[in-house]
């Protein structure tokens, strides 16, 4: 998703020039070619999250078009405040994109886990919260989205689902829907998973790019069935209970530390998100709604 | 102290008093800074988006009164709509709005933000090479925050020589982190500095018409509650305080017995 990310940039850079780049010490490499193509709009300013926010905010305070490109939770939780003030409530609106979803840095351990960020930042007035699964999905989403004058927030992953699926912002994407009396419900690249799990079964699956806004009337058409969200972080469980009186149940991410290393596979089977664990679950509300 | 800047003092009690809010002593403290910084920046106070104005942000946000009262003074608005100051449906709040008060360029309150923002501007008019400079004041206080710190790195090694940095020296900072030498400290960090009197108009705008090669930090030696004795010695109780009819005749009396 990076790559796509650079090659989304390079390429909307080449018609405005208002686009710049605001870098914590990552991907920097990655853009060696955009820094030497356009050398003052690239700034690998530092390991400073919370300065990054806040130049940001400065750029679009001034016509420009700033991406603030570091990893997911030092640029979310650390820097919670000045997304708030500085982006939100200043309405100096610019784009963020994390890299690190989820459990991608696995083996870094816990302080490198990322799954606070859609559900924090979803709780602020103006924003856009995005967490893309697909190669597509970022070059879409970041098009469609980058130069509207919100506060955005893309979140990119290493481990893309290979779905090719029509993506709209704030549109959710209905993938299977037979009049089931479960539907699955989730967000990101764990799609791979979960498209893999439902296959079989007979459950309705909608999947979700933008977590906020969230699309309540594709939610709302399912209110007569029972909802699981199956899902590797907080947030669009949450973003779906803003429809009221849903029946609608959350499988995924539990409040808790999780202090081991490995891969992102590991923690997934760990989590019961790999894809006969989804099935295992699922089978059983199936059994349970019937 | 000049004629203006006891206006503006008067103007800052009189609105404390009929609003039941205010900072006054760290609103004293900032009179002459600003009052020297529009005296000197490219502003219009009739085009306040005018597209080749320089920028000026209080970082320190909790002085609101004092930037009201001087933009008023500047002919921003006028000053009685200022008197609603802190009421419910007011555009005048505790902390500036930039949606609601022209003039004004950046929502300040939280502490260690509007650094941040500053140099993102700075950055922006680099890029653009665009000739308008920005101005932030920050407090000693506020420079508790390592925001602060942080922002002060990124704009030295950007070399954002169109950034000047004013430092409210008023030893807010004394009864918690102490920041000793300041001087020496933002020396360390690659800026060009320079310690004035901070109550001094005339030195004030010499310093902000400066324009070395390298970010500019002006460390503004200031008392809190300048220009009131009762202020100055009992700067704590008043920090938010603000004065009944008998203590604001007093402080009216001390005003205009301090020298012009």
């Amino acid at each position: 998703m990076r790559r796509q990310f650079k090659n989304t940039i390079k390429d909307l850079a080449a018609y405005d020039d208002k686009i710049v780049m605001i870098f914590g010490d990552v991907s920097v490499y990655l853009f060696k070619d955009f820094k030497e193509k356009y050398p003052d709009r690239l700034y690998n300013i530092g390991i400073c999250e919370n300065t990054l926010i806040s130049v940001g905010a400065g750029l679009s305070s001034q016509g420009l078009f700033p991406f603030v490109h570091t990893i997911a939770p030092f640029i979310t939780e650390r820097s919670f405040e000045q997304i708030k003030l500085d982006m939100c409530y200043n309405q100096f609106g610019g784009n963020i994109v994390s890299c690190g979803a989820s459990f991608d840095y696995a083996w870094d351990g816990a302080t490198h886990h990322a799954y606070t960020d859609l559900a924090i930042l979803r709780l602020l007035p103006d924003m856009e919260v995005m967490q893309p699964g697909s190669v597509k999905e970022v070059d879409v989403l970041i098009r469609s989205q980058y130069n509207n004058g919100h506060p955005s927030y893309f979140r990119l992953s290493d481990n893309p689902h290979n779905i090719d699926i029509p993506v709209t912002f704030g549109k959710a994407v209905v993938l299977k829907n037979m009049d089931f009396p479960v539907t699955v419900m989730t967000a990101g690249p764990i799609l791979g998973n979960v498209f893999e799990a439902c296959r079989q079964l007979d459950v309705n699956l909608v999947y979700f790019h933008t977590i906020k806004p969230i699309d309540k009337e594709t939610i709302e058409s399912f209110r007569h069935t029972t909802i699981v969200v199956v899902h590797d972080a907080f947030g669009l469980y949450e973003a779906v209970c803003e429809v009221p009186g849903l029946t609608v149940f959350s499988y995924g991410f539990r409040r808790q530390f999780y202090c081991t290393y490995g891969t992102i596979n590991d923690l997934r089977q760990h989590l019961g998100l790999d894809v006969s664990a989804i099935r295992h679950t699922l089978q059983q509300y199936l059994v349970t709604v019937s | 102290m000049i004629a203006e800047c006891k206006k503006v003092r008067k103007s800052i009690l009189a609105i404390s008093r009929e609003s039941g809010h205010g900072h006054i002593p760290t609103c004293f403290s900032v009179v002459e800074i600003l009052y020297a910084v529009y005296s000197t920046i490219r502003h219009n106070p009739n085009d306040p988006s005018w597209n080749q104005r320089d920028i000026f942000i209080l970082s320190k946000g909790h002085a609101a009164l004092a930037y009201y009262v001087v933009l008023a003074q500047f002919g921003y608005f006028d000053i009685g709509q200022v008197y609603s100051f802190g009421s419910f449906m007011s555009d005048f709040g505790c902390h500036a709005d930039r949606l609601k008060v022209p003039g004004i360029e950046a929502s300040t309150g939280s502490l260690g933000h509007g650094i941040g923002l500053a140099v993102g501007m700075t950055l922006a008019f680099k890029i653009k090479k665009h000739s308008a400079k920005v101005y932030v004041l920050i407090g000693d206080g506020e420079s508790n925050e390592g925001s602060v710190w942080e922002a002060i790195m990124v704009a030295t090694n950007l070399k954002l020589n169109n950034l000047t940095v004013i430092y409210d020296n008023n030893m807010s900072h004394s009864r918690g982190l102490q920041i000793n030498n300041p001087a020496e400290r933002f020396k360390a960090f690659g800026c060009e500095v320079s310690q004035v009197n901070g109550h001094d108009i005339g030195v004030l705008k010499t310093e902000i018409t400066k324009q070395p090669d390298k970010v500019k930090v002006i460390v503004a030696d200031t008392k809190k509650g300048y220009g009131c004795q009762t202020l100055i010695d009992n700067q704590y109780q008043w920090h938010r305080k603000s004065p009944n009819d008998s203590e604001f005749d007093m402080l009216i009396k001390e005003l205009n017995e301090a020298a012009i």
